[in-house]
């Protein structure tokens, strides 16, 4: 512990070194309308693209190749490039280096008061959690709306709404819009927000590129929304090759959408990882790290050493599309497998980007709805940094039908296999914290025990699927799609939503409506299994997955599924209801810690002040310990007035505020 | 790499917490210029792994063409002035850590011009190859290989040309001419800055000689 008990209560403020931040406030950063913000980077966003759609004319039309053709790559890319560029130039992601490049440092943020700070390119690593929590909700109500269109198509086996073209472009930009989203929507909103309140720390380690992850993870949203107007591209959420290298202008979007999408993973991964490695609280030793912050920490590492293959494989594939490489073009000396093989070895780990945070989060939730400490921390904290290792050695198994060498089957079932010990390990914590617990039944924790039902059958029919035999058998059926739906939708989407049922109070201070919630915790579980489980048996039956005509005899079980997810999605319209009802038109106050949570984020005053606490706490005991007579409390927060408990205080007293 | 520390974030910081937060800043830095030469030693491999794989494979006989060579002049350039920045950040970085500041900032601009020009060899070399991107996959993994190379000079080049220009405005923070170390934390964490850029720089000089060797002489 550096920090001692003895800590004064004034202090004499940092004098501002000649060459630190200047103080003053810029045009660009002025509070108010008349500044950079969402409506400059939507203008030069826009006006990038035609500059960079014009400059790709002027400088490739005049090739024969494209003459020919009557497409041009070169343009379809530079201004889908411009506009990022533009995007990021509007909302003020650019002023920083650029002020670097002459020698000097930001000007200090001003205070922004009111609502226009979220539209704004902020330090505050509070307001970009709060930013990425629309942000992501508006990737999975788009996604959402999709899977709609999906179903409707599917309720007639030889009656069309769509054409086959379009139905496949829906598929596909519906699986790649819920993939992106998916990777950072717990890292994204809740990482950002709680990782610095649950260490204990008063900001992030770097705070701009917090920021840009932020901003360019939305233009990445932006451009793999553009291939619709492309044309969209047929080749599904994995985007395999040489279908890729066929599609039109449409792919582009999605390859450039992955890359873009791939360095706003990497910078908010990289970003999170520094902090929770330097910025912990004095005493917070790594046994003593939250859950969540450990489920973080894994996938930060996943993000920031995964991601860059993905952002490979996607560069390639637009140097075959703009200046016609042959990476993935057979007849050229290039492989098709080589993209399957770059993509899945981001692809399988990107499954545990996934999962992981989800099951920090109900780690989180569940000792507090059951009073009992996490059962087996450290097995959960070594079966986190388990599965992030492992995860790098697993990915040929999405290669088992494509034409991996046969001898190399058993070696990758073996890895897959593997994998589940380490996953089995932190289920199985879950269990060993619920058992004998006196469970308060709350909804973040409704939605915990959900998640542990659906991830049970996904994490087994997972087992299967690692097997060669099974594998082969249900390659690209509804199978396979039922499964992963079980692992994301069932596992990570339900420790979301639990995350926000349990979270939002402090985030922004008001309670969700429990009745309301209630509603949409039922609607929700029972019909994601009323859509999903006869999808197995609809696969078993040998329904492909992306082919929107099916076997006459399957359409009583398309219907069923059909109905039930048209139910599935108005139980999330339940959820924005809530949302709206909760926070704008009836908002309630919620208390301090509605919960009676230990964790160090429910310690701080509400609303977080902008420096998180106003003393840094010292960490002088484990995090979950519930239930425990005369067991310390976590943190001293030096009598700062920001923690509920003293340094003397006990578990009892830190709960009673 | 490039946010720096500010002073006192929260109102009546302690010295003590000032100290802390500072610690864990030069921490930040030490850990993510390590974590930048991760990231990019992932990308740099799958660049790898693409060479390799499409050289194994040799699918219809087009890895490479009889006598497709990428320019060796250019590539010879670009090496030379990758390794000269690479040398120059190492050494300017032991002049400042004895406090010879003066030094830092002309091994500075000169390596950010050594930067500079590799990066025009490289994007010139682009205009100048004689064959065609698509004409083998030899030609596709370079001109992969010529992208990725682009943007860690460019990275590369920033990260120097900020500290060489920070440099110039903190000169006497930093101690000036005199051969002595500031203790100030502005002093301090520009030089764990520069510590990391240095290691960054150590990283592009050993992956500009493999790939050298992968796509000029092997």
């Amino acid at each position: 512990m550096t920090i001692s008990a003895e800590r004064p209560t004034e202090a004499t403020a940092g004098t501002a070194s000649p060459a630190g931040p200047r103080s003053g406030t810029s045009w660009t950063n002025r509070p108010g309308w008349m500044s950079q913000h969402l409506g400059t980077a939507i203008v030069l966003g826009f006006l990038g693209y035609l500059f960079g759609h014009w400059w790709g004319n002027y400088l490739a039309s005049g090739y024969t190749y494209i003459a020919n053709n009557g497409q041009n790559g070169v343009a379809d890319f530079l201004g889908l490039a411009f506009m990022v560029l533009g995007w990021l130039l509007g909302i003020g992601a650019l002023n920083y280096p650029i002020m670097k490049l002459f020698g000097r440092e930001a000007r200090e943020e001003a205070p922004v008061p009111g609502l226009s700070r979220y539209f704004r390119y902020t330090l505050d690593h509070k307001v970009v959690g709060m930013q990425y929590v629309v942000g992501v909700l508006m990737f999975l109500f788009t996604g959402g709306l999709l899977a709609m269109a999906i179903r409707t198509e599917l309720l007639n086996p030889t009656v069309h709404i769509f054409n086959p073209g379009t139905y496949i472009e829906i598929v596909s930009e519906h699986g790649t819009i819920m993939m992106m989203m998916a990777t950072s929507i717990v890292v994204g909103p809740l990482g950002n927000y709680l990782v610095p309140l649950m260490i204990g720390s008063r900001r992030m380690a770097f705070p701009r590129i917090e920021a840009f992850s932020f901003w360019i993870f939305t233009a990445g949203y932006l451009v793999i929304f553009s291939a619709l107007f492309y044309g969209g591209f047929p080749t599904g959420w994995t985007g395999y090759a040489p279908l890729q290298n066929q599609a039109g202008p449409g792919m582009i979007s999605y390859l450039f959408g992955f890359a873009v999408i791939g360095i706003g993973m990497i910078c908010a991964g990289f970003n999170i990882a520094v902090t929770i490695v330097n910025y912990r609280a004095p005493g917070m030793t790594w046994s003593r790290v939250p859950m969540f912050v450990w489920s973080i920490l894994a996938t930060a590492s996943l993000l920031t050493l995964a991601t860059p293959v993905l952002f490979t494989a996607g560069l390639f594939g637009i140097l075959d599309h703009v200046v016609l490489t042959s990476f993935y073009v057979n007849e050229h000396g290039g492989s098709s497998y080589l993209w399957e093989n770059l993509f899945w070895f981001f692809g399988h780990p990107e499954v545990y980007i996934m999962a992981l945070p989800g099951f920090g989060i109900v780690a989180e939730i569940v000792p507090v709805f059951t009073r009992k400490p996490l059962f087996a921390y450290k097995v959960a904290a070594a079966g986190m940094m388990g599965v992030a290792l492992l995860s790098f050695f697993v990915w040929q198994h999405h290669l088992f039908q494509s034409g991996i060498n046969p001898d190399m089957r058993p070696l990758f079932m073996l890895t897959t296999e593997l994998i589940s010990i380490p996953t089995g390990f932190i289920y199985l914590v879950g269990m060993g914290s619920l058992y004998k617990g006196k469970m308060r039944l709350e909804i973040p924790m409704l939605f915990s025990l959900a998640l542990y039902f659906n991830f049970l059958i996904g994490g087994i029919t997972g087992v299967f699927l690692s097997d060669v035999p099974v594998n082969v058998t249900v390659h690209g059926s509804f199978f396979v799609l039922s499964h992963f739906h079980y692992t994301i939708m069932g596992g990570l989407i339900f420790a979301f939503m639990a995350g926000l049922y349990f979270w939002l109070p402090k985030m922004t201070g008001r309670m969700m409506n429990k009745k309301l919630g209630l509603w949409h915790f039922w609607t929700m579980f029972i019909f994601f299994n009323l859509t999903f489980f006869p999808m197995f048996i609809i696969g078993l039956l040998g329904q492909p997955r992306r082919v929107f005509e099916y076997a006459h005899n399957l359409q009583g079980l398309n219907d069923f599924s059909s109905i039930s997810a048209f139910c599935l999605g108005a139980s999330f319209l339940l959820f924005f209801w809530n949302l709206m009802y909760s926070m704008i038109i009836n908002p309630q106050k919620a208390p301090a810690n509605p919960w009676e949570s230990l964790g160090l984020e429910w310690q701080t005053a509400s609303p977080v002040p902008v420096y998180n606490f106003e003393r840094i706490p010292v960490i002088v005991t484990e995090p979950y310990r519930y239930s425990e007579p005369g067991a310390p409390a976590y943190a001293d927060f030096g009598g700062g007035g920001s923690g509920t408990g003293s340094g003397s205080g006990t578990v009892g007293s830190s709960v009673q505020e | 790499m490039t946010d720096t520390y500010k002073d006192s974030l929260a109102p009546n910081e302690t010295p003590e917490e000032r100290e802390y937060e500072f610690r864990a800043h030069i921490g930040s830095l030490w850990t993510g210029g390590r974590l930048a030469i991760g990231i990019s030693t992932f990308l740099y491999a799958s660049e790898a792994f693409a060479y390799f794989y499409l050289r194994t494979s040799n699918n219809s006989h087009l890895w490479r063409l009889p006598g497709q060579l990428a320019p060796l002049y250019y590539g010879w350039t670009v090496l030379i002035c990758l390794l000269l920045m690479s040398g120059l950040a190492i050494y300017g970085q032991s002049r400042l850590r004895k406090g010879f500041t003066n030094d830092f900032q002309v091994t500075g601009w000169t390596g950010v011009a050594a930067g500079l020009i590799a990066l025009f060899f490289q994007c010139w070399e682009l205009v100048k190859l004689p064959f065609y991107p698509g004409s083998s996959g030899y030609s596709s993994t370079f001109m992969g290989f010529v992208v990725m190379n682009i943007m860690t000079i460019v990275f590369a080049t920033f990260w120097m040309e900020t500290t060489a220009a920070r440099a110039l405005r903190m000169r006497k923070e930093l101690g000036g001419t005199t051969p002595e170390l500031s203790s100030a934390h502005t002093a301090r964490s520009f030089r764990a800055n520069v510590s990391s850029m240095t290691y960054y720089m150590g990283f592009v000089a050993i992956v500009s000689v493999m790939f050298f060797l992968m796509f000029y002489v092997a």
